[in-house]
């Protein structure tokens, strides 16, 4: 089996698609070729293509696309997306105005 | 622009539909009628509005996608401040709802 | 800090039983809820639930909701709306947020009863406003009275876009099609049978490959999909609609648990990430509970019991009830969730498509599988589908052939002519002793309105009384067509009585009178030439 955490794993080439314009993360206008590409610049978590792409972390916080990130992310990979471990969730769990993240009694 | 032919009127489960007092609120400058207490997102999809924003980047129309406060594609600019998630905040009389374009309250 | 003995996170079925629960045996009880509305899903939920009694089954998921409620404010709970928890922290202490300021608060003991978010397929085009979830259709009909559009596309035919399609119907919508990539309807086929008995298109199979628009919804285009899950060249077909509904399963909402460090596993079967918990709802931190949708994706029903064997767990570890009471309490819960849990629909045989047979024996109908209608030549495996001996009573015809918990059938009937039996998963059979009254009671309670009265008469009429539950109703003495179980026009038929009493809850049964030799097909009415 893969290792996918492995970086010396040789992804092959980045062979574009007619889907790639596909927007996967509606929140940050995330496509699906730009999921693929950062997974053939190295990026193989989750986690990784969150910091990458900015995917997850707009106003919904991956709410709507965690989920289809990974599938994207593990097609590439030619993986299961069982192996790819979420982005840890993080408080605040909504997202919340500094003002009001301030103001405690 | 007060349509009322997305509002349904009577229910074969619910009964009749009771709403809040009617009250205006204006979009893009325009005056429409809602009820109060129901949600911004309603009073506008019933007057026929699907187009609550457009995106920052790729300038794409969103409107209501989950209508529970989860997915913010229906967030306008309301009484001023932006990102204003409609289909869960209440309607209040006088409301001032616009267009939102990018994250910003243009 | 405020400080509680235990705080529910989400005020759904799974948080408000477990409130309760623990109420009543003395806890100091908090919940709290982001929405501005109780009741999680429940009060979408327009339809009849299954089940049995104590799963309050033949009642509609708004009046539980309703009841749930009162009961826990009676018992002092109090419930904090437009709330939302942003974190739960070391030693169960919680942040949580409304109107702009934060509060913190520690808790003895917590229940995330979080429920579940909609998952989503995306397409060419999906962004376009008029592309919704099927939570968001509910959430504006069945709250809101206001339609989402006026002709839907629905994508998925799992039991959320089959009673999402029936109740985009009875709030007026025209409901174009029904697809589903796989070969076969996840759902039950009683809540299939419903829409397709109306004329609504199945489409197996097919997936959606493109909404159509400019800057929302004029149509939406699908394909069929081969066993590589790759569209079918030629295959495609263009639907005209101004709203394409996506209903393609639920994901447990797991943020706060994986927050608190919760230990999780994946389990497909329950929708995904799911907390490891005990038997009795504890997940891997003590003192910290999961029940409901966000420990495994089930019915509300379940998710009641769940909360409640989480509460009575809060209440046995804080010592407010004994060991002893609390294995009797959760013994008899336990077994109420493992009777849910049977059936062609259980966790165990969800998803299997290598299931050809009920529990009896009988050959499943493959039609209702793929087209959402039973053929009439498989009703003839189905004793209680089948006709009677003497035709000429009024006697019940169940199209019941999918094993479900479900039994209200045998409860309602005053004569006993519906038996079920203790294991509620059975299908309903015939009581060759009792004597149908045609009180229609059976016809009106059957959640998955399955259950027909006939009466062939000497005149060569029939009176077919059927489950109705759309506006306008008919009246006595309209005319119009008699469709079949496909939706399709068989015969002229006349509404010759509507019953609609209280005991009905909003079913009405129309009886309508037919020739005899369709009395086997007849199985809905459309007045005059009107379209629903």
């Amino acid at each position: 089996m893969k290792n996918l955490q492995d970086r010396s794993v040789d992804m092959g080439e980045f062979v574009a698609m007619p889907d790639d314009d596909l927007i996967i993360c509606r929140c940050e206008e995330i496509t699906k070729g730009e999921i693929r590409r950062a997974v053939h610049d190295g990026m193989t978590s989750l986690i990784e293509i969150k910091r990458y792409l900015r995917s997850g972390m707009g106003l919904c916080q991956g709410q709507t696309c965690a989920k289809l990130v990974r599938a994207v992310v593990a097609a590439e990979c030619k993986a299961s997306p069982a192996q790819f471990e979420l982005a840890q969730p993080r408080s605040p769990a909504r997202p919340i105005e500094m003002r009001t993240f301030a103001n405690e009694e | 622009m007060i349509a009322d032919d997305m509002r349904m009127k009577d229910h074969p489960i619910l009964g009749e539909i009771s709403k809040g007092r009617p009250v205006e609120f204006t979009f893009d400058g325009k005056t429409l009628t809602g009820y109060e207490d129901e949600p911004i997102a309603v009073a506008l999809k019933a007057a026929g509005l699907m187009v609550h924003r457009y995106t920052s980047k790729h300038r794409k129309p969103r409107g209501i996608f989950c209508a529970i406060g989860r997915c913010t594609d229906c967030v306008m600019i309301v009484d001023g401040r932006p990102n204003v998630r409609t289909c869960v905040t209440p309607l209040r009389e006088g409301m001032d709802v616009r267009t939102q374009y990018g994250v910003e309250a243009k | 800090m405020n400080r509680y003995e235990f705080i529910v996170i989400g005020a759904g079925p799974a948080g408000l039983s477990g409130a309760i629960e623990a109420a009543k045996a003395g806890m100091k009880v908090l919940v709290i809820d982001e929405n501005h509305r109780p009741g999680g899903q429940l009060f979408k939920q327009i339809h009849k639930f299954f089940g049995s009694r104590e799963h309050k089954a033949k009642i509609r998921g708004f009046m539980i909701g309703e009841k749930l409620l009162e009961e826990a404010t009676s018992l002092g709970v109090e419930v904090r709306l437009d709330t939302t928890v942003m974190g739960i922290y070391k030693n169960r202490e919680i942040i949580c947020t409304k109107d702009d300021k934060i509060e913190h608060i520690k808790g003895d003991h917590i229940l995330v009863a979080a429920g579940a978010s909609e998952n989503m397929i995306p397409f060419e085009g999906w962004t376009l406003p008029g592309v919704i979830g099927a939570g968001a259709a509910q959430t504006m009909m069945n709250l809101h009275g206001v339609r989402p559009g006026n002709k839907i596309l629905m994508v998925g035919s799992g039991n959320v876009g089959l009673v999402v399609s029936y109740q985009l119907m009875q709030a007026g919508c025209d409901v174009v099609a029904i697809i589903d990539a796989a070969p076969r309807i996840g759902g039950y086929g009683v809540h299939a049978s419903k829409v397709a008995r109306t004329g609504v298109p199945f489409h197996l199979s097919h997936t959606v490959v493109k909404a159509n628009g400019d800057d929302h919804v004029t149509s939406a285009t699908i394909g069929k999909v081969d066993s590589n899950w790759k569209i079918v060249e030629g295959s495609q077909k263009t639907l005209e609609v101004d709203t394409i509904c996506i209903a393609v399963g639920l994901s447990p909402m797991s943020q706060l648990l994986r927050t608190a460090g919760c230990l999780m596993a994946e389990v497909p079967q329950k929708g995904g990430l799911i907390p490891v918990c005990s038997d009795y709802t504890q997940t891997s931190l003590p003192g910290i509970y999961a029940a409901g949708d966000v420990a495994g994706i089930e019915e509300a029903s379940s998710a009641m019991i769940q909360g409640r064997i989480a509460g009575a767990q809060a209440a046995r570890n804080s010592g407010y009830i004994s060991d002893e009471e609390f294995l009797v309490r959760v013994t008899d819960l336990k077994k109420s969730l493992g009777q849910l849990r049977e059936g062609m629909f259980g966790h165990e045989m969800k998803g299997r498509t290598d299931i050809v047979k009920t529990e009896e024996g009988f050959t499943l109908s493959k039609s209702l599988l793929e087209k959402g209608y039973i053929d009439e030549s498989e009703l003839a495996s189905f004793p209680a589908a089948a006709a009677c001996e003497n035709e000429y009573e009024v006697h019940p015809i169940i199209e019941c052939t999918q094993n479900i918990p479900c039994n209200p059938c045998q409860d309602v009937c005053s004569k006993g002519c519906i038996i079920v039996g203790d294991k509620i998963t059975k299908l309903p059979i015939i009581s060759d002793t009792a004597t149908c009254t045609g009180c229609a009671m059976c016809v009106a309670s059957c959640p998955g309105q399955a259950i027909f009265l006939v009466k062939k008469s000497e005149d060569g009429s029939a009176i077919i009384s059927l489950p109705y539950e759309f506006l306008p109703i008919p009246q006595k003495g309209d005319k119009g067509m008699a469709l079949d179980r496909k939706g399709e026009s068989v015969c002229e038929a006349e509404v010759v009585l509507v019953q609609s009493a209280k005991a009905l809850d909003h079913t009405v049964v129309l009886s309508i009178m037919v020739p005899a030799k369709y009395a086997d097909k007849a199985r809905f009415f459309r007045a005059g030439g009107e379209k629903l």
